[in-house]
């Protein structure tokens, strides 16, 4: 009898949301301070359900499309709401400028490529630097211009620059513009890369529109692999590691700076398993549905020079830069001088895109000068051999250099930047560290083992990877229960969110 | 991690779908039981959804007292500020003690104002940085400061770092704790200004907190400052000039505070700074 009292209530509290007043508002509301993550698992069920439909559409070309898109746009409205129409009207109004673009020559074809990129990045500029302009200018010239109450719609950073590099690609001839605006749309919406990238060259995916990849066993596996590591990468080691890195920026005068330096490493590893794993789940989510989007890093930390870091951090952005500012300014085609001013201003608008602040750009500033001086270097003293001495070297060197740069990153001013970086330049004591480790060790132990794997052989990731590749597809579904078990044993309650998805 | 596909499988793709819908049915039918699972010393957790939140906000407003409210008797004094009646001729000097996160570090100075103009006393503040319900509910570290500083009044405030805190039902039991360790001291529990709409951590301090002891600070517009969390200079003196209205005319435990003709006086009584990066209480 007891028994049956239990069940009753268990069974009425799984159905309670059915009974919710708020259902349907809940299920296609949309709100901005609760953005569909991939990380919620609201998302991970949602998509659970979405892919069993998919594979009746999967080998209908129109439907796929359909269906897809539909998804993507509500996925897209769950975060940004009404801003899903201007969304819709940039994806038309660049629809028709590529057409135009290509339908022309000459002058008139250089013009329509203008307006097309003044009219894409006016949206930008608008919601993302609007604010910046008119502080600058108020403190500039004591004018008292009021700034505005402005929400900066989700993903706006990656869509417009995927939207210049379609246009522009189409002004080059290295495309032809879709004839068809559904698959324009499908291009600019597909939800996985959608909010925060990768940012995707249209001439690398629209070719996969019509022939997706085929879903076997293998794919399978390797998508449900790589969301699973990206779940593992942002809840279980970047959400714990930022609870500590958060604690000490709210107000690092009152670490020792032997804490700061921890910090400072903390979110050096924060940020790249923040990123890096937001970006498994997007290709995973990506290739569960046959698309496969190119990777986004590949082992930065390990770089033994900061161009190769560049090569490997952020890949799609920072081949994005290089492909539409550095080589169109002239890159390295104008002289030593141009060369390096063209680098200098290509990283200064790498650390502007990152958000309206001069603490980003001078965090491009930084990396721009720290580029220059790596390319003089390296023409001055070509290396005659390379050792592994001067390899691991450079790899301490280029992590240091990279991880500094991220305090002006992180802190909430450059105030607190500079607060920062003194206190671990004078109240530096190789004590606090002990202290540290008392305090919180679960924390000590988390940046050991995130240092481990950030550090770790691409080779010795890539045999763990076969190794899991070998369980029969019917263990997975233990395999993912598992792991977002260990996710809940772990996570803060509250669930920080992506750190790109505010760029 | 090049696959060259040879079999196209539909099936495949549901048992994708599956693999990722099933676990998560599991958990959440896991999460709605009462019961959780122990394997050895360890708990295996249950997820805290939206849905758990409202229901338990739910439960907290049916147990609200609804006590048969009495007016207050307040009277404009000869200076035209509002003021209960029974303080007119208080002359008591109280021992304040102050405690609470970073937002108690901002407020103390216009405290201090207040008591200095009506004859208080701060005999510590404590600024225990980004600290939550669980740091003051869960730690004897309160226990041992009443003890020793034998306030006679106390104000508390934090709750900023818990506005998006989902595990309330955890907070509820910490914020009652906290409530224990205050019985039998007059006390305002200040509520944290928000800068954002809360998951019911507002809710579940004024249940914890004794009828009439919690001043509801959300609905304020207090400017920021540029981390846009915390209040200014110029928001914690309105903060603080709303929460002392409240105090001499609407709490339970009512306190001269009279506006003060002076303000940013210097700020003279003990601080105590502990960071809950380094010491957690408990």
């Amino acid at each position: 009898m007891q028994l049956n009292t239990v069940d009753t209530k268990w069974v009425n509290q799984i159905f309670a949301p059915l009974r919710d007043p708020k259902l349907l508002e809940n299920m296609f509301g949309y709100s901005t301070k609760e953005p569909w993550f991939f990380t919620e698992f609201t998302f991970l069920a949602v998509f659970g359900i979405f892919l069993v439909i998919y594979a009746t559409l999967v080998q209908k070309n129109t439907w796929r499309k359909i269906y897809i898109i539909s998804f993507s746009l509500f996925f897209y409205y769950k975060s940004s709401g009404p801003f899903l129409g201007l969304f819709a009207l940039m994806i038309v109004s660049d629809y028709l400028f590529a057409l135009a673009i290509e339908n022309n020559q000459g002058i008139k074809k250089k013009i329509l490529l203008w307006l097309s990129l003044s009219y894409s990045l006016s949206f930008l500029l608008y919601f993302k630097y609007a604010n910046f302009f008119i502080l600058n200018i108020n403190s500039l010239f004591h004018t008292h211009f009021n700034d505005q109450n402005l929400f900066l719609p989700i993903g706006i950073s990656f869509y417009t620059f995927q939207s210049i590099s379609y246009l522009v690609d189409v002004y080059r001839n290295e495309i032809k513009a879709t004839r068809n605006v559904s698959d324009y749309a499908f291009y600019m919406t597909f939800f996985p890369h959608l909010v925060a990238g990768p940012i995707v060259r249209a001439k690398d995916f629209l070719p996969q529109i019509f022939t997706p990849q085929i879903i076997n066993a293998a794919l399978y596996k390797e998508s449900l692999f790589r969301i699973l590591i990206g779940l593992l990468k942002k809840l279980f080691v970047a959400d714990y590691i930022g609870k500590y890195v958060d604690i000490v920026h709210e107000a690092p005068a009152n670490f020792s700076g032997a804490e700061n330096l921890l910090a400072m490493y903390g979110y050096s590893f924060q940020i790249y398993f923040d990123f890096s794993g937001y970006s498994d789940i997007a290709i995973g989510i990506a290739l569960i549905l046959g698309y496969r989007l190119k990777e986004n890093f590949e082992n930065p930390y390990s770089s033994s020079n900061i161009t190769v870091f560049w090569r490997k951090w952020h890949i799609s952005l920072s081949s994005w830069l290089r492909d539409y500012i550095y080589i169109p300014l002239g890159g390295n085609r104008k002289g030593v001088f141009n060369t390096y001013l063209f680098l200098m201003i290509t990283m200064l608008i790498g650390g502007f895109w990152h958000g309206a602040d001069w603490r980003f750009i001078f965090w491009g500033f930084a990396h721009g000068l720290a580029l220059a001086f790596h390319k003089a270097w390296s023409q001055f003293f070509p290396s005659k051999s390379n050792t592994r001495f001067s390899q691991i070297w450079g790899v301490i060197l280029t992590f240091h250099f990279v991880a500094f740069c991220w305090i002006f990153f992180r802190a909430i001013s450059f105030q607190s930047a500079f607060t920062s970086i003194t206190q671990i330049c004078t109240n530096f004591n190789w004590t606090d560290f002990g202290g540290f480790w008392i305090s919180r060790s679960e924390t000590g132990f988390m940046l050991i083992f995130a240092a481990f794997i950030a550090f770790l052989s691409p080779t010795l990731k890539d045999n763990f990877y076969r190794k899991i590749q070998t369980l029969p597809s019917f263990t997975w579904i233990i395999l993912v229960l598992f792991v977002l078990q260990i996710i809940i044993q772990f996570k803060d309650d509250v669930v920080q969110p992506f750190i790109y998805f505010q760029f | 991690m090049n696959n060259s596909p040879k079999k196209p499988s539909r099936w495949l793709i549901v048992w994708a779908g599956l693999s990722i819908l099933l676990p998560m049915m599991a958990i959440y039918i896991y999460s709605c039981s009462e019961n959780a699972i122990k394997i050895g010393e360890i708990e295996i957790k249950q997820i805290s959804g939206n849905q758990d939140v409202d229901l338990f906000i739910a439960e907290i407003d049916k147990t609200k007292q609804n006590p048969k409210k009495q007016l207050p008797k307040v009277i404009l004094d000869s200076s035209g500020q509002f003021i209960d009646a029974s303080l007119i001729n208080d002359t008591t000097k109280h021992r304040i003690l102050l405690i609470g996160d970073s937002e108690i570090g901002g407020l103390r100075y216009s405290i201090n104002d207040y008591c200095r103009e009506n004859g208080h006393k701060i005999v510590l503040a404590v600024e225990w940085y980004s600290a939550t319900t669980f740091n003051f509910g869960r730690s004897d570290t309160i226990d041992k400061i009443i003890a020793k500083y034998k306030p006679s009044y106390i104000f508390m405030a934090f709750g900023l770092n818990e506005l998006y805190a989902r595990d309330l039902k955890a907070r509820k039991i910490a914020a009652n704790k906290l409530a224990e360790k205050l019985k039998g001291i007059p006390y305002a529990w200040i509520g944290p200004a928000n800068w954002d709409e809360d998951f019911g951590i507002n809710k579940v301090f004024e249940s914890s907190a004794e009828s009439g002891t919690y001043f509801m600070s959300k609905n304020l517009t207090l400017s920021r400052s540029k981390d846009g969390r915390h209040p200014d200079n110029k928001g914690y003196r309105a903060w603080m000039d709303s929460i002392a209205t409240w105090v001499q005319t609407s709490a339970k435990y009512k306190l001269k505070m009279k506006v003060p003709k002076k303000r940013a006086r210097p700020y003279l009584s003990p601080v105590i700074i502990i960071n809950a990066a380094k010491y957690r209480g408990y």
